[in-house]
């Protein structure tokens, strides 16, 4: 996946230094079932079941999450497991 | 999202349909053990739908594998967004970036059609030893299941065209339309898997203290 590019870009960029630079966003579809999306949060990610409900609401009512955020690595493997379950997810830098 | 399907009109008439008055679901059965109650007519669905999932996503699999020099180089992905509406939306791109995507997608979209692939072969195997209409499974087959389930109410949703503001337009079908059909299957899978869901839930919330 690209991992020598992506460190020489992490390496060159003035950002390599700040912490978590990467973010996993799922978007809101029409299709998903809302308990399906908590439950699929909460077996990947570990979450509580109230955290899990919270994000998937978010998804919901605003049309879009972040749902986890870390190495680019990290977010790719989040990004390919959410897809293996049909959530509709992207990994992006995190500009905030 | 779309809201939950348990006891809703959909899954009345997924019965009504069938005339299967007695369509169970799934239930928790005793710890990491689930229990679906599945007639003659639902299995059949579920076989022949899966078997489409496991054809529409060998596809391109097949073709990337006939070139001997890419699959030498360990490079056996298309990097391409698939040009068929549903496998795009079931292999959607990871990166906004058209050429992140295409690299991602060149290193991982194979893998990604074998792991739904093999959702769907679980599923549909379980299904075809069945020999009563009683299954029981694991909670790791069990999310194998919802993967599975998942990615055919995603093909069926593409095909319905299900948008935000579809649903009135679907449940008013006539029943003449081949898409009446379809879209009671959908719904029908939809309140299948919830009933998993929650009985997963059930077991998670069991092993809390």
């Amino acid at each position: 996946m690209a991992q020598v590019e992506g460190e020489v870009e992490e390496l060159t960029n003035p950002l390599f230094f700040v912490d978590r630079p990467w973010v996993t966003v799922v978007w809101d579809d029409p299709v998903n079932l809302m308990s399906y999306v908590t439950y699929v949060f909460m077996s990947l990610f570990n979450y509580s079941k109230e955290r899990a409900t919270e994000l998937m609401l978010l998804v919901h009512n605003e049309g879009r999450a972040v749902v986890s955020s870390g190495r680019r690595e990290e977010m790719e493997r989040d990004v390919a497991r959410l897809h293996e379950f049909g959530l509709w997810a992207t990994l992006a830098r995190d500009d905030q | 999202m779309s809201l939950a399907f348990m006891n809703s009109a959909s899954g009345r008439r997924w019965r009504v349909m069938t005339s299967n008055s007695h369509a169970k679901g799934f239930r928790k059965s005793g710890k990491d053990s689930f229990m679906l109650d599945v007639s003659a007519n639902e299995r059949e669905v579920l076989i022949n739908l899966s078997g489409q999932i496991i054809e529409i996503l060998a596809e391109r699999v097949d073709a990337a594998t006939t070139d001997p020099l890419a699959e030498m180089i360990g490079i056996t992905g298309h990097d391409s967004p698939p040009d068929d509406e549903v496998l795009m939306r079931l292999l959607p791109n990871a990166y906004a970036d058209p050429v992140d995507a295409s690299e991602f997608r060149r290193y991982t979209e194979s893998d990604l059609r074998g792991k739904k692939r093999a959702h769907a072969m679980l599923m549909r195997s379980q299904l075809m030893e069945l020999e009563d209409d009683k299954l029981l499974i694991d909670s790791r087959d069990a999310f194998a299941w919802l993967g599975a389930i998942n990615d055919i109410r995603l093909a069926l949703g593409v095909r319905l065209e299900v948008d935000q503001n579809s649903h009135e337009k679907l449940e008013l079908l006539s029943p003449d339309d081949p898409m009446h059909a379809v879209f009671a299957v959908y719904s029908w899978l939809g309140w299948l898997q919830e009933s998993l869901v929650l009985a997963l839930m059930e077991d998670l919330e069991g092993l809390e203290p």
